[in-house]
């Protein structure tokens, strides 16, 4: 995967509105699936997170039954990262921009 | 390293393994599921996607490889540590594309319910529908017998 910092890297008076965009805080949000089974979704959040059992299974839950779940917040290259793994293991995963910071 | 061996029914699963196979091909350069990452620049979209598509391609590669030659003389494949986690994404990656190709007409809670009267459909949709099923009890046994070896690796 490529390492998006780059775009991170030049002085703040010369960076153009789309990388200022970048900053500031990121969710990773998984979105629910009929496919996937549940026993599979909580080991992926386990494996990819390192949450215990209880916490993996409560966003598990919270994206069967609401349709999405917020399972990280952070910084833009990480959540890419985060982003990227989900995808590897077939969830449907989309980051948003944090509007609380 | 932890390992199961898992018998399964020739007469069964044998003839599930040319749609399997089909699926596995149909994949190719496309991705089980959606990318769903609009704000990525051009480039990066790109090469995340063949990255993608180059991880799931070597998975659905390693889960074929367990139906060889030992396969078909006794019925029994290896699942260890090593092959665990390829197995379990190309089990998650086929049975996206099944869903979305052949049963795409069944309600989500038909599907995850699994009470569905397979004799009533016409022979390529029971195959489907038994392949789907297959695919989840070899991702369920996976996760119910290597579940902490994955975590701890």
């Amino acid at each position: 995967m490529r390492p998006p910092t780059a775009r991170l890297e030049s002085a703040p008076s010369s960076r153009p509105e789309t990388e200022l965009a970048l900053e500031g805080l990121w969710r990773v949000v998984v979105l629910n699936d009929p496919v996937n089974l549940m026993s599979y979704v909580v080991l992926v959040f386990r494996r990819i997170f390192g949450f215990d059992e209880a916490t993996a299974r409560r966003h598990m839950l919270e994206v069967h039954e609401r349709g999405r779940s917020v399972v990280w917040t952070g910084v833009r290259e990480k959540a890419e990262a985060y982003a990227f793994s989900l995808q590897q293991w077939h969830l449907t995963a989309i980051l948003e921009p944090d509007e609380a910071h | 390293m932890k390992r199961i061996d898992v018998k399964l029914n020739l007469q069964v699963v044998a003839p599930l393994l040319d749609l399997i196979k089909q699926i596995a091909d149909e994949l190719g350069d496309r991705l089980a599921a959606p990318q769903s990452l609009a704000d990525l620049d051009t480039e990066l979209r790109g090469t995340w996607k063949a990255d993608l598509v180059r991880g799931q391609n070597e998975d659905c590669r390693r889960f074929l490889g367990l139906f060889d030659s030992e396969f078909f003389a006794s019925g029994t494949v290896g699942i260890d540590e090593d092959n665990a986690e390829a197995i379990l994404r190309a089990c998650a990656a086929i049975r996206l594309r099944l869903r979305e190709r052949e049963l795409r007409d069944f309600a989500d809670e038909v599907l995850e319910g699994g009470n569905v009267d397979v004799g009533q459909f016409a022979p390529p949709l029971q195959k489907a529908f038994m392949t789907y099923i297959f695919l989840a009890t070899v991702q369920e046994l996976i996760i119910q017998h290597l579940e902490s070896a994955l975590l701890e690796g």
